[in-house]
């Protein structure tokens, strides 16, 4: 409870500025959790409020964890200006990390279960009251207690309508004052016409009552949102638990006394010092300064081991400390922490919107334009017929016809698909790659750092007369020392401190050059090292060549271990129907060894970034849908053109940003599955989709005939929507994979009934 | 019979009782965490941690 009895000081947006948008370069983006999105057209609404605003340079906005994702050009505009525009709007903008998103979550869903406590015991007591009077329709009743049950009938529904139903009506009078038609507006005008015309036959004394019919409906509308809401904050906590591992304040050491003092932790700048007891989490990046650590970096890079770190040794803010106590040297800003992007990665992504849902979204607004001509017309009709029967069946009409669970149908199982996927450690950094995932029949796998640990080492060493082998070895280190290319690591334990490059540029896919001692030296594929095409003294197959403006000085032969998880993995995605493809920029020897060991066929060496995107652009143009899995920044390029791309955890930061899908952990392992939960995930997808349009376009005859009375339609429509979310829900725990991976989900996507078609964006 | 008009508002009552208490219960975080103290009973040390 502590926590949460603060939890008001921090509502307002100015004071919360620093804090949840990141600015640079007159370009400004944030992501925030706005309370009340609850429809396709909410959403829409934000975005064409947004979008007005001048300066606004693009809006996401998703309505399954209700994030809003603004970019904006700080010149023209400023984040108080772009949040006071959607608190116009209706709705709330909290903050999405930490304590006050918490809070949050935690009043939306007292709230939620408030509205549905009233409205269950409400509706509850009223049918009881309304029995006797059903009853005393049949066998005869006293007109004044019929009265009087009619009476404590509205006493009950007048409450349940104003304060469990005022989301709904609120979302409908938004969505008509915005001039957009939601689901909202048709379930609005039921419950008002039905709720109107109770009151005036209760005045009157004569005429049908139907507060039984509005409470139900409230209760199990209520309901469904619930187990919705409830989806919603599951696929939101995934990124607040990376959020929460960190602590709010840290123990900060004075300068000049050395006396500890709790400090928050937005006030800590690097070059602090900070102690860090035993158990205790590193709230920052830093840098051992005494003490050694034992740390467990497990969430930060999904590396299970305990790693010890001494003086001088860097740490990674949110690893424990299991060791002894230590004091540590801030080396950088609590927010730009390496956790910290991880963190904002992620959000990014969760903020924008999945393709398919869109589709349904366009969907449901062509929907409710047709039900409010077709109400139109059934009043009509049946004020010519029997006009006593036109308002149940209008009322009928607008509850079955509610597109709720068609809004549902994708965003619920585009949740549960990447919580899914964060628990076998894939992080979906796009909300359409789950959907694109599905769809892939052919993998182009890098070998170095992807099917390889990546950890290779110096095998051999030939060096041109007057060089030693250990002047080569140094002078490679220098030229490596900064790069994240995997190959940099053979060099790096042969570093000498006295040869260093201050200038050293890397060539993605060919090497790296840079001056050592005044002369400019060259590393990499021979072709680059030698730059005037002069031969080498070297054998055939040298690897990589060091060379200065007299030729070749040194060859090395590098060489790296597939990872023990390969060749399973490999078998996996095979007996899922994939084509898979070998494409690396290393030499052919190695190359050929790895594909031969794994039995990939047509594997492809030295292809600079150029060829691998010419690799996949052919096997696009054959008809191809491609994973492409990388992690070098070499794999950039085609990892962003790739119809869906994985990049390794521990991959080069280029990779990162062009990938869809990050592998936290240092293993392929869980591949094969991910591929079986997309798929599955659009399997249930089509079905959600068929089963709501099916069951609207069945009810709404029925309805219309009057052969279907309200509170029927209002349990036929919350049953649907309940029924898509509970359907969505399996994919959370299905055993995609079967028992036997030959008996697995081999089905391979029909590309002609695949829904991206019907989104064209 | 006209019992019943005393028992009617009687109902009326405790219902605002029961949905009074109800809120009372969610204010008071009782729905919060539905497994823990489910959980609890098979942790071998005092369960003393401060809930949230």
């Amino acid at each position: 409870m502590k926590t949460a009895a603060s939890g008001k000081p921090h509502r307002t947006a100015v004071s919360l500025e620093g804090h949840w948008a990141s600015e640079s370069d007159g370009q400004g983006h944030v992501v925030f959790n706005a309370e009340g999105i609850r429809c396709a057209n909410c959403a829409r609404s934000i975005r064409n409020g947004l979008g007005a605003l001048p300066g606004v340079t693009g809006t996401e906005v998703n309505v399954v964890n209700g994030r809003v994702s603004v970019s904006w050009n700080s010149h023209l505009t400023s984040l108080g200006a772009i949040l006071a525009i959607v608190a116009d709007l209706g709705f709330k903008p909290v903050p999405l990390v930490g304590a006050a998103a918490a809070a949050a979550r935690r009043e939306e869903r007292r709230a939620s279960l408030k509205r549905i406590g009233l409205a269950g015991l409400g509706s509850v007591q009223i049918m009881m009251y309304a029995a006797g009077l059903y009853t005393g329709a049949f066998h005869g009743i006293d007109p004044a207690l019929a009265g009087f049950l009619k009476w404590t009938c509205l006493l009950i529904a007048t409450p349940v309508l104003l304060y469990s139903g005022a989301p709904i009506l609120r979302g409908g009078l938004h969505d008509i004052r915005r001039r957009t038609l939601g689901m909202d507006v048709t379930v609005s005008l039921a419950l008002v016409l039905a709720f109107v015309a109770s009151v005036f036959n209760t005045a009157r004394g004569q005429g049908e009552v139907y507060f039984d019919s509005v409470t139900m409906f409230i209760f199990f509308l209520l309901v469904g949102r619930h187990v919705e809401m409830k989806g919603r904050h599951q696929a939101a906590s995934v990124t607040d638990a990376l959020a929460r591992a960190l602590p709010a304040t840290a123990t900060r050491l004075r300068a000049a006394t050395d006396d500890a003092e709790r400090v928050p932790l937005e006030q800590l700048r690097p070059g602090d010092r900070l102690r860090v007891a035993t158990g205790e989490i590193i709230p920052v990046d830093g840098t051992v300064l005494a003490g050694i650590a034992l740390v467990d970096e497990s969430l930060v890079t999904g590396e299970s081991a305990a790693r010890q770190r001494a003086p001088g040794e860097a740490l990674l803010g949110g690893s424990i400390n299991t060791g002894s106590a230590i004091t540590l040297q801030v080396t950088s800003a609590p927010n730009a922490s390496a956790l910290h992007s991880l963190v904002r990665l992620l959000e990014r992504a969760q903020g924008e919107r999945p393709r398919i849902g869109l589709a349904a979204e366009r969907m449901a607004s062509w929907f409710v334009l047709r039900i409010l001509v077709l109400t139109a017309l059934v009043a009509i009709a049946w004020a010519f017929v029997d006009p006593s029967r036109a308002f149940p069946a209008v009322l009928a009409v607008l509850v079955a016809t509610c597109p709720c669970a068609l809004s549902l149908a994708t965003p619920v199982a585009i949740a549960a698909a990447t919580s899914r996927l964060a628990r076998l450690g894939v992080l979906v950094t796009r909300s359409d790659a789950v959907e694109g995932l599905a769809q892939v029949d052919t993998v182009i796998l890098d070998k170095t750092g992807t099917l390889t640990t990546g950890h290779p080492r110096v095998l051999e060493t030939q060096t041109r007369e007057g060089l030693s082998s250990g002047m080569a070895l140094s002078i490679a280190a220098a030229l490596e020392e900064s790069s994240r290319h995997p190959v940099a690591q053979a060099f790096r334990a042969h570093g000498a401190r006295e040869i260093r490059c201050g200038d050293a540029r890397e060539f993605p896919g060919d090497g790296i050059e840079g001056h050592v001692d005044g002369r400019l030296w060259r590393l990499g594929k021979p072709a680059f090292a030698l730059q005037d095409g002069r031969a080498h003294p070297f054998t055939e197959d040298a690897g990589i060549l060091l060379a200065d403006a007299s030729g070749g000085a040194a060859a090395f032969v590098v060489s790296d271990e597939l990872r023990p998880d390969a060749g399973e993995t490999v078998a996996g995605l095979r007996a899922l129907g994939l084509e898979l493809r070998l494409a690396s920029g290393d030499r052919e020897g190695p190359v050929a060894h790895v594909a031969r060991r794994l039995g990939i066929a047509r594997p492809a060496a030295r292809l600079r970034p150029e060829d691998k995107l010419t690799l996949l652009r052919e096997l696009q143009a054959g008809g191809h849908r491609v994973l492409m899995i990388g992690d070098g920044m070499n794999d950039g390029p085609v990892l962003a053109a790739a119809q869906v791309s994985m990049a390794m955890g521990h991959g080069s930061s280029i990779a990162h940003a062009a990938a869809d899908l990050l592998l936290l952990r240092d293993s392929l392992a869980s591949l094969p599955e991910s591929v079986a939960v997309a798929r599955r995930t659009l399997v249930i997808i089509r079905q959600n989709l068929r089963w709501s349009v099916a069951y609207n376009l069945a009810a709404v005859p029925l309805a219309a005939l009057g052969l279907m009375p309200p509170w029927i339609a209002a349990i036929g429509m919350s049953l649907s929507s309940l029924l898509v979310v509970m359907n969505a829900r399996r994919v959370l725990s299905a055993d995609v994979l079967g028992r036997k991976p030959p008996q697995g989900p081999r089905r391979t996507p029909d590309p002609h009934h695949t829904l991206a078609t019907e989104a064209p964006q | 019979m006209s019992s019943i008009y005393l028992l009617i508002p009687l109902s009326v009552i405790l219902i605002g009782v029961a949905v009074w208490a109800f809120f009372w219960a969610v204010d008071t975080g009782q729905f919060e965490d539905l497994d823990a103290q489910a959980r609890s009973i098979l942790e071998d040390e005092d369960a003393s941690r401060s809930g949230d």
